[in-house]
């Protein structure tokens, strides 16, 4: 497959033309979401922090604070003594996901291949063979940013380009401000003087190991050949070769079918480092799941979780559902199991999103033989309690170990 | 008519010339991607009027890697960016100028830059303050080959006219919907250097419709380009050492099938008409 060809599993009458992919970018999302609400934050440092207590860490920066050295996951303390007169705010993931989903709605006109980032004012935008309604790609990219900008104040940087990797580097390169435009058949030129550390698939490690050998820029890589990076990334080598050379495939996964959409995430304050509140978070996050799940007769045949540290790092577990399930039993057997295998380190916790990355129908089957199994009866037990918060709220039952007891 | 040759070269072209759905429409061989369009498109035609650079500020190396897919004597007029016309900041636009320089000076290197093409919008009317950028944009961009459009009617007067023709930028010719408030279709010879002209089409019902696939969907017919030829461009062409025609009517390859027949036209009045080698045998509507 070419750089930027329509994959197998794209529309099916524009399977292998050329693709078209416009990205937007708001750089410093949170940031840009507060100065939205409150112009007087423009032009001024601005620190958006997790929590909102002395060990607080940097969630996003202004541009402004940027250049102060501030820097993302960065102690709160430490910042401001970098920025006495950074303006700090918590973050708000609601009114984050509000802008999201009225950008969302914004692209959504010019494409039903929309891909929304999580909270983080990305999208991409696929819209190959749209040009004989819009006009002419970066016609409409412009016009998606001048919306954009007109609308809602923000002032996204975008790209267009034959893939969503060479789009994504191309915002990379022009940000905070800007346009870059790459066009079909360019893209190994473009990338060959980009450094390492911008091109997404490659990772830190790999980055590093490829500096070790003097290799710094994407074209220096493509140069060396896949067969001698097999010799040292083995099976990697041609993830790595097809990326320094902005070969990508994957397709824009329009919203809707995104299974990580499918999910909770709860940001914490605090020290975090006691096993018994955090599951409880946990299950608040799997009761949120599984309502979803019902509402729509599927069960979460996989479940996944990533746990975000204090200090910056995170750790990403996916387990299967066995049997798949909605209950929400079910499913916090599970994500506690994936807590467990996730939360390894002597380090407080910062934040959890919890996804469902795989469903299926739900299980309706009844046994042969003997009565209602375990896992049915917890079904059961689930959809009963949704009937009686559909009719008296959400608060109106609640399970014993929310109480803060034992969990 | 019948027109004595003129030593007028004129080079007829299209505003813009990467359209997939030209690919569609069989201006394009099938299968026809990005990267193989120029190739073919200076095949039939001697220029092009670059419009992505409204839109993006022009990066030398790429400008420079385009260039070399072209014909050796195929030329380019390049549109100044939005940032100096439509989207222009105060304090900003002169480091913007000295970018748009840079990004196209292969093109002023290897001779191959027929004109910049200043494209006013129809919110740019002749008020003082207008006036005072529009003078110190046109200074900035000296010693460029400069054509200015305008769309708004406010600047069709002779102290305009004589304004232009003392710094000696053309004033685009330019054909579009009779709509009020738009820019009158005239012939105005500014600049001895060299004419240009912009056909956008007539649609006047999509004109302000804010999509290009309705603003520019137009098809000329012979009769309406023959009057454009009698009218405008022979009077243009008899005091100008060059002609630059483009043709914006992208939607479905009508602005290259229109050019093509500008380019018999134009033959067969007697001008000289430069371009690719198989633009002089423009038979049928894409003939091959």
């Amino acid at each position: 497959m070419d750089a930027g060809q329509v994959p197998e599993t794209g529309c099916a009458g524009l399977r292998g033309r050329p693709r078209t992919v416009v990205h937007l970018n708001i750089a410093d999302f949170a940031v840009a979401v507060e100065r939205q609400v409150d112009p007087r934050l423009r032009d001024r440092p601005v620190i958006v922090a997790a929590g909102a207590d002395a060990r607080s860490v940097v969630h996003d920066m202004s541009e402004e604070a940027y250049r102060a050295g501030i820097r993302k996951s960065m102690p709160l303390r430490a910042a401001l003594r970098r920025c006495r007169d950074a303006a700090v705010l918590p973050l708000h993931p609601d009114r984050c996901a509000r802008a999201m989903s009225a950008l969302f709605k914004e692209a959504y006109a010019y494409s039903p291949l929309v891909e929304t980032g999580r909270m983080d004012g990305h999208l991409f935008v696929d819209i190959t063979g749209t040009g004989r309604i819009f006009g002419p790609p970066v016609d409409v990219a412009w016009r998606m940013y001048r919306a954009v900008k007109k609308r809602f104040g923000f002032v996204p940087i975008w790209s267009v380009a034959s893939n969503k990797l060479v789009a994504k580097v191309a915002t990379r390169l022009v940000k905070p401000v800007g346009e870059c435009v790459v066009g079909e058949g360019e893209e190994s030129e473009f990338m060959a003087p980009v450094l390492l550390d911008l091109v997404p698939g490659i990772r830190r490690d790999e980055s590093i190991r490829l500096a070790g050998f003097n290799l710094v820029r994407a074209g220096q890589v493509a140069a060396v050949g896949k067969e001698h990076l097999e010799t040292v990334f083995g099976v990697r080598a041609k993830g790595i070769h097809d990326a320094v050379r902005g070969v990508d495939a994957v397709p824009v996964i329009p919203a809707g079918s995104d299974p990580e959409a499918i999910g909770a995430s709860r940001m914490m304050g605090g020290d975090r480092l006691e096993i018994r509140p955090v599951e409880r978070i946990l299950y608040e996050m799997t009761e949120e799941i599984g309502a979803y799940l019902r509402a729509r007769q599927t069960a979460a045949r996989t479940l996944s979780i990533c746990v975000f540290y204090a200090d910056g790092m995170q750790t990403c577990r996916k387990l299967s559902v066995h049997p798949p399930s909605a209950s929400d039993a079910g499913l916090f057997e599970t994500a506690r199991t994936l807590l467990y295998m996730a939360w390894t380190r002597r380090v407080r916790l910062a934040g959890i999103h919890l996804s469902c990355p795989g469903t299926t129908a739900r299980r309706h089957q009844l046994e042969l033989f003997g009565g209602m199994d375990a896992h049915l009866r917890r079904d059961a037990l689930s959809d009963a309690v949704d009937r009686v918060r559909g009719r008296f709220g959400a608060g109106s039952v609640r399970m014993g170990r929310m109480l803060g007891g034992a969990a | 008519m019948t027109q004595p040759k003129h030593v007028c070269r004129i080079r007829v072209g299209t505003s813009g010339y990467s359209y997939n759905e030209w690919v569609e429409a069989g201006f394009y061989p099938p299968g026809t991607a990005g990267a193989g369009m120029l190739p073919h498109y200076s095949s039939v035609f001697g220029i092009t009027e670059l419009n992505y650079t409204w839109y993006q500020m022009p990066r030398a190396e790429a400008v420079d890697r385009m260039q070399k897919t072209a014909g050796i004597d195929f030329m380019f007029a390049v549109k100044l960016t939005r940032t100096l016309t439509h989207e222009i900041e105060a304090k900003k636009w002169e480091g913007e100028v000295a970018r748009f320089r840079d990004g196209i000076a292969p093109l002023v290197q290897s001779g191959r830059l027929a004109a910049v093409l200043v494209q006013l919008p129809p919110f740019f009317g002749r008020t003082p303050a207008n006036r005072r950028y529009l003078a110190a944009l046109l200074e900035s961009l000296e010693p460029l080959p400069v054509a200015v459009e305008f769309r708004n009617d406010s600047w069709a007067t002779q102290r305009v006219f004589d304004g232009l023709a003392g710094r000696n930028i053309a004033m685009a010719a330019v054909d579009a919907p009779d709509l009020p408030g738009l820019f009158p279709p005239l012939g105005v010879l500014t600049c001895p250097d060299f004419f240009y002209v912009r056909f956008h089409g007539r649609n006047a019902a999509g004109w302000r419709s804010g999509n290009m696939q309705s603003q520019f969907d137009y098809d000329y017919s012979e009769a309406e380009l023959a009057g454009w030829v009698e009218d405008r461009i022979a009077t243009m062409a008899a005091g100008a050492k060059a002609g630059f025609v483009f043709f914006n009517n992208h939607v479905r390859a009508q602005a290259p099938n229109n050019a093509r027949t500008m380019i018999r036209l134009l033959s067969g009045s007697g001008f000289a008409v430069a371009g690719g080698p198989r633009s002089q045998a423009a038979r049928g509507r894409f003939g091959t």
